[in-house]
């Protein structure tokens, strides 16, 4: 099962639709689960949800072959820790599907890094949905115990 | 006693729902020992963060509906007013930026945590923080090296 998420905060109708478009065109053999949150277009080739508590998302996550989703840090950092394949379509600004381009600016480090494949255009999308087949992701070495420290260390510096 | 000395500090974490929340819990191995309270910007996400600490729902604000900014800058003078931090740490985004500087206002020493999505500069809101802030960390080394009185010391991503 390939599972898709564009996030609960806004809409993602232009990806959701090509996806649904290529299933139409026989380029996808595997079954999809969406969580689609605002978007208003409803797929008619998958089971599309609006939103899954953490529980649930986490499950459909660990079950999933491979996931493709808007390029959220949310979503990026889950797939990276469950080491699932990974494939995002930035939201962008042109469209009004988020505020700034941000998205864009993370997934593209994260893909020079191997950490996931990137397209920034619905026409690319079957192309990058053949090759999540076979990629593997890098794993990424994160290091939030550090900042901690850091943080701690400035916080016990306030004591003195 | 560690223990309670560190019962001095109250820590106020803002963090926007999102990403900007997702990277602030990964660092919360710094502030076990301290009291803390939440600012987020979504009930979403209040029923997970009223399990770790008091949380303040605020609503979500930028700089293009300057009304709910507003808005939101009332309900975080409400908030600060109330909790009296002695630090703010802050992933971002404007809510966090807003509490920032109330708490800087009042005294409160500041840390603000860059967001990772901030790849080739730093966020609008940590640019206007850094001038505040007493520790201001980023998660790129690169960016470290491109501002002053930045510091990298890891990415939580």
């Amino acid at each position: 099962m390939i599972f898709l998420t564009v996030g609960t905060q806004f809409p993602f109708d232009r990806f959701v639709r090509a996806v649904d478009n290529i299933f139409d065109q026989g380029l996808i053999d595997e079954e999809i689960f969406a969580q689609i949150g605002e978007t208003t277009y409803k797929p008619h080739n998958f089971e599309s949800v609006a939103s899954l508590d953490k529980n649930l998302f986490d499950k459909r996550l660990k079950e999933a072959s491979s996931v493709i989703s808007h390029a959220g840090i949310g979503t990026i950092t889950m797939a990276l820790s469950n080491n699932k394949p990974l494939l995002v379509m930035p939201r962008l600004k042109k469209y009004g599907e988020v505020v700034n381009n941000h998205q864009a600016a993370i997934a593209k480090r994260f893909s020079e890094l191997g950490h996931l494949l990137i397209v920034y255009d619905v026409k690319d999308l079957p192309n990058g949905i053949r090759k999540l087949k076979d990629f593997i992701p890098r794993e990424r070495k994160a290091s939030p115990d550090a900042i901690a420290d850091r943080i701690r260390r400035f916080l016990d510096s306030l004591q003195d | 006693m560690v223990l309670s000395k560190n019962k001095n500090l109250k820590i106020c974490l803002a963090a926007s729902a999102g990403g900007h929340l997702t990277e602030l819990l990964k660092l919360a191995d710094s502030w076990q020992q301290y009291e803390v309270f939440y600012v987020s910007t979504a009930n979403m996400v209040a029923k997970k963060l009223n399990r770790y600490g008091p949380t303040h729902v605020v609503g979500e604000c930028n700089r293009e509906h300057l009304l709910r900014v507003f808005l939101v800058l009332f309900r975080c003078v409400r908030v600060i007013i109330h909790e009296r931090p002695n630090v703010i740490i802050s992933t971002g985004a404007a809510v966090g930026c807003i509490m920032c500087f109330l708490g800087k206002l009042l005294g409160a020493k500041v840390v603000w945590v860059d967001s990772i999505t901030n790849v080739e500069w730093i966020s609008l809101s940590g640019r206007m923080v850094r001038h505040i802030a007493d520790l201001f960390l980023v998660q790129w080394p690169e960016l470290a090296e491109q501002y002053s009185n930045v510091e990298y010391s890891g990415a939580a991503i």
